[in-house]
């Protein structure tokens, strides 16, 4: 329903892309209100990214690597998490519940653990409530 | 001098502060001998903070009639914003000037707060502050004369450009007399002007090119510390030293003023070209040299860097796209 | 900004996208988004029809930028990276939006999966605007390989390149080669000698002059990308191999179940009891008897130890059961009075000449036992008479709850992945799935090749496999190896890291960040450099980089940003449209 929370999830190829493939294949079923883009790695993603989703709407953000040690680029999903937690405590300063913004491990192999990732996020977003965020910049008051 | 006689050979400059130090028309005076060149070449119409021109005789100036505005301070108020409007219908070119104009400036910290905090803060709570009639400042007073006007205080501070158009941004805080007297002087020989919305007296290129501190790629930090927290070497990249410094984040242009005087920079010359974020990559740059790869220590880490939003937006969280506060339900906010 | 002829194609998939997807829905609202020329919808875009479709439009409207509304990118990109090309197009001037793995065949809600896809496609043509065509970067090919794995895969894929002439690195971590087959005495369904098989291979592979074989030996690095790798190996008497080559063969094979883990099995406790690779070499031996060094009378074969039971692996190791059946033979023939018991779960007996070996072996007096490996395993207790043990479960076939004296246990032990593969993933840039084997490229297209270029995965180090098929999937990454050696050169990969020189102020946030060393600062122009060679493009130097001069090629912060306003854009456009 178009009053559900939207998710934005960055995945990265090699695993959580590949495992939200299989969740596919393997026809599991989730909530519909996430939206996936795809990046070569988790160590792609950084704050511009995640800021920017929330500025344009998204009630949540995901953002899934490959499982610690299994990074197709050795360590890029390390740097993901070091940026993810810096990332939290500065929207948390901004007053911004920082549980809209998830990370999580993802392997290639891990469709249904996709599947019950999304439906549990988006469950958690739903119980924190739609995000102000764009609103709340769109206003000059 | 007469500020609204029309002389043609001369250009007509405005400087106009909104909610700024000083610091800024300051920054104007320290070109020192050099005024006489500016006033040589062009008449200043209006300057609160020199000149005694009115509102009124603003407002009484034909459209398009100053040549260039230096708007420099953040819009803060009612009238800073009127300002804002009433100068840019007025001038040809206005260029945001400094920190304030350019990004919000240190005024614009106070979006981490919202009116009724700051009031609160100021009006009640303050340790020397006695008000037990809790009374604020209002728009509009009776008193027995008649009535009085304050500006309305805003909710939140605003860069220059979200409030109305802008032709091109001198950053910096304040702006270097010298990249100011170049880009007077520039506009004064009729140089062709840089495109519309530029950045103008300050490089493309970070501060780290102009730095003459020792860089190498040991950009791996255990500990974040404040600057009272170490003895500086006086020649090692403060951010191998574990202090956060946003030189790699930000213009040069400034001369590097502040790290010659031994403290890092606060990015006040404003992000790189493209950067759609003020703060984020920086913090990107910061987390991502955080020296650990266990989630316990990376927060252990984290927990050394005492007010992200401070310092990676210390001159532009107005600027920033969470540009003030949230209010959510049941979060409590915490303002450092 | 100039225009943009964007061209939108939404798949049907047959009925795979078009049951939970409205497509022509979806491509009619498309048509309206700014810089899109035409938007199509057809049964089945990848097929030539399809294809030929998107060749023609190009040709014919001038299109610049195509956006395709299909299956995952990681199945049909390069499909369709190929159509771009042969009407002329850069191929990186594609964007691909899934509305089948992501959307339709994981929602239910046919409004839903439509808003959805429409909101993905509006992603994809507000992203393709900022394509850039990017140019193709070709690398000469390294004629040598390395192959990691003395086994029969291993061995196999290296004495094929032998016999085209081609240089091979064996690297073997025991002492000897022939890996797990080596164990073995007969091989199913036809029970030949398979000693003497192996034996042959293993001495047609130190004969020849292409192959360099290195035992006792570890690989401790490997770098550099599709044809041109280097590596070191090192002995266990500390000598060094520095080597150069064109491709990598990863052939490591397996681990056996530690048979110890099963409680109910006793493994530890009860002489009686030994795993199938005990068993192997009491055959290869030619004496049958417990540990106790009694000749067995009763013999339990268990199936399934440690396979397909949610305690220990879920997975089929798929060559248990012939093993079983081909141990009965073996036994029938070394003890033709002895009682056998076949303690099975399912009988998997595929493939040719198997079911045979099945039916001919219930021929000779085996008895078959059926248990449920997925409730509560039989229970191996000591034998109350002092006459080994007793195994205690429910027969389904009876449905009986019995107990089978045994002096003898054979169980089964199922194959895992090498404790070592994490440290060969990594090696190596390929990656595992949860159970530790290797992961192929496709599981159907292309089942050899991994996701990293240049490296191949071979026998049952990419899941459990009996001999044939190790020595096909071995041949088969050959005749990939050679395809590229012959052809001299191979494309690698484009969308590299770039250095942006106007910007970068030689901070050097980006040199220890990158994992392969691409990035170096260059002092005398204060500036980092990208060595696009070594660059893979993952990205994390750009997202580390404080200025913006790092940028990643397809996938830049303009690229992703306008992917996340088109994705919002449709969004809030569509609840909009509701409200109102």
């Amino acid at each position: 329903m178009s009053k559900d929370p939207t998710i934005v999830a960055f995945l990265c190829n090699w695993c959580s892309y590949t495992g939200a493939d299989l969740a596919g294949t393997s026809r599991m079923k989730y909530n519909s209100n996430i939206r996936v883009i795809r990046v070569m790695c988790s160590g792609r993603i950084g704050p511009t990214f995640v800021l920017k989703a929330f500025r344009e709407g998204a009630d949540g953000v995901l953002i899934c690597g490959c499982h610690p040690g299994d990074c197709h680029y050795h360590e890029g999903n390390y740097k993901c998490l070091r940026r993810f937690h810096l990332l939290q405590k500065y929207v948390s300063q901004l007053g911004m519940d920082k549980d809209r913004i998830r990370l999580e491990w993802i392997s290639a192999s891990e469709g249904k653990e996709f599947a019950e990732l999304v439906n549990n996020f988006s469950n958690k977003i739903k119980e924190i409530g739609k995000s102000k965020v764009r609103k709340t910049m769109e206003e000059w008051t | 001098m007469d500020a609204t006689k029309n002389n043609k050979s001369k250009l007509k400059l405005a400087i106009y502060w909104g909610a700024a130090c000083g610091g800024c028309c300051v920054s104007v005076l320290d070109v020192h001998e050099h005024l006489y060149d500016i006033v040589a070449a062009a008449d200043l119409v209006f300057w609160p903070i020199a000149l005694d021109t009115k509102y009124k005789d603003v407002e009484a100036m034909e459209d398009d009639f100053i040549d260039i505005t230096l708007f420099n301070g953040a819009v803060r108020n009612s009238e800073n914003e009127h300002m804002a409007h009433l100068l840019r219908q007025k001038s040809k070119i206005l260029v945001a000037y400094g920190s304030c104009a350019h990004l919000g400036g240190i005024p614009g910290l106070a979006n981490l707060s919202d009116k009724k905090e700051l009031f609160n803060r100021v009006y009640l709570e303050s340790e020397s502050t006695m008000n037990s009639e809790q009374i604020f400042p209002q728009t509009k007073t009776e008193v027995k004369e008649g009535i009085l006007e304050l500006p309305e205080f805003y909710n939140d501070v605003r860069a220059l450009n979200q409030v109305t158009d802008v032709d091109f941004y001198i950053p910096g805080c304040p702006p270097t007399s010298d990249r100011l007297l170049e880009v007077f002087t520039a506009i004064v020989s009729g140089s062709e002007l840089p495109p519309k919305g530029s950045v103008i007296g300050a490089q493309m290129k970070p501060l780290c090119d102009e730095c003459e501190r020792k860089k190498s790629d040991k950009k791996q930090v255990k500990k974040f510390l404040r600057p009272w927290e170490v003895i500086d070497d006086g020649e090692t990249c403060f951010i191998e030293q574990g202090l956060i410094c946003l030189g790699p984040a930000t213009r040069a242009g400034c001369g590097y003023r502040c790290i010659k005087g031994n403290a890092p920079c606060r990015g006040c010359y404003g992000p790189t070209p493209d950067i759609i974020d003020p703060g984020a990559k920086m913090m990107s740059a910061i987390a991502t040299a955080i020296d650990s790869n266990d989630p316990d220590e990376i927060l252990e880490i984290i927990d050394s860097i005492e007010d992200p939003a401070g310092t990676f937006y210390r001159v532009s969280v107005p600027a920033a796209l969470f540009r003030k506060k949230i209010v959510e339900n049941n979060v409590e906010v915490k303002i450092t | 900004m100039e225009e943009k002829r964007i061209g939108v194609y939404v798949c049907w998939c047959g009925t795979n996208i078009a049951m939970m997807v409205d497509v022509k829905d979806v491509s009619k609202e498309m048509e309206k988004l700014p810089g899109v020329v035409l938007a199509k919808n057809y049964k089945y875009m990848c097929s030539d029809p399809g294809q030929d479709m998107i060749i023609k439009d190009i040709k014919k409207y001038n299109l610049d930028r195509i956006v395709v509304a299909a299956c995952s990118p990681r199945i049909h990109e390069i499909t369709f990276r190929n159509a771009l090309e042969n009407a002329g197009l850069n191929p990186y001037m594609l964007q691909m939006a899934n509305i089948s793995e992501q959307d339709s065949w994981v929602h239910t809600d046919r409004i839903e999966a439509t808003r959805k896809a429409k909101s993905l496609v509006a992603a994809a043509i507000r992203r393709v605007i900022h394509h850039k065509p990017l140019k193709k970067r070709i690398v000469n090919v390294h004629p040598n390989t390395l192959i990691i794995g003395g086994g029969v895969a291993g061995m196999s894929a290296a004495l094929e390149l032998s016999e085209a002439g081609k240089k091979s690195f064996l690297i073997e971590k025991s002492d000897q080669l022939g890996g797990t087959a080596a164990k073995l005495k007969l091989s199913f369904p036809y029970l030949n000698d398979v000693v003497n098989d192996i034996s042959n291979l293993i001495k047609r592979v130190e004969k020849s002059e292409h192959i360099q074989v290195i035992l006792n030996a570890e690989v401790q690095e490997i770098h550099g990308f599709i044809g041109n790798f280097n590596g070191i190996v090192k002995t266990t008497d500390e000598k060094e191999y520095s080597i150069e080559f064109g491709n990598t063969i990863v052939a490591t094979g397996l681990k056996s179940f530690d048979a110890g883990k099963l409680k109910n099995y006793g493994y530890w406790k009860y002489s009686e009891v030994i795993t199938s690779i005990e068993f192997e070499l009491l055959v290869k031996q030619g004496v049958v008897v417990n540990k106790k060094g009694i000749v067995p009378e009763n013999i339990a074969i268990i199936h399934c130890a440690g396979s397909r039971n949610e305690n220990y692996n879920n997975y089929c190791s798929r060559t248990c059961c012939m093993s079983a059946l081909k141990y009965a033979n073996q036994l029938r023939n070394l003890l033709p009075d002895a009682n056998i018991f076949e303690m099975y779960a399912d009988m998997r007996t595929f493939g040719r000449g198997c079911e045979e070996l099945y039916t001919s072996t219930s021929r000779k007096g085996i008895m078959f036992l059926m248990f449920d490996q997925r409730a509560e395993l039989p229970l191996i207790k000591e034998d109350e008479r002092g006459n080994g043990v007793v195994i205690e479960f429910k027969e389904l076939l009876s449905g009986e709850e019995i107990q089978v004296p045994a002096d003898l246990v054979i169980l089964m032990v199922g194959m895992e992945a090498h404790e070592n593969a994490k440290s060969v993933s990594h090696l190596s840039g390929i990656s595992m799935d949860s159970n530790g084997f290797f992961i192929e490229k496709h599981p159907k297209l292309d089942p050899v090749a991994t996701t990293t270029d240049g490296v191949y995965v071979v026998g049952s180090c990419q899941a459990p496999k009996d001999i044939p098929d190790s020595v096909s999937q071995a041949k088969a990454a050959v005749a990939r190896i050679l395809a590229t050696i012959l052809r001299g050169t191979v494309e690698v990969e484009v969308t590299t890291a770039e250095i942006n020189a106007d910007i970068c102020c030689g901070c050097q946030f980006c040199i220890s960040v990158c994992p392969y060393g691409a990035n170096s600062f260059d002092a005398a122009n204060d500036v980092s450099v990208v060595n696009e060679v070594l660059c893979k493009g993952c990205g994390t130097c750009a997202t580390a980089c404080p200025s913006g001069a790092i940028s990643t090629k397809h996938f830049t912060d303009e690229q992703i940003l306008s992917q996340i306003e088109g994705l919002m854009a449709k969004v809030h456009e569509l609840e909009e449209l509701e409200t109102n």
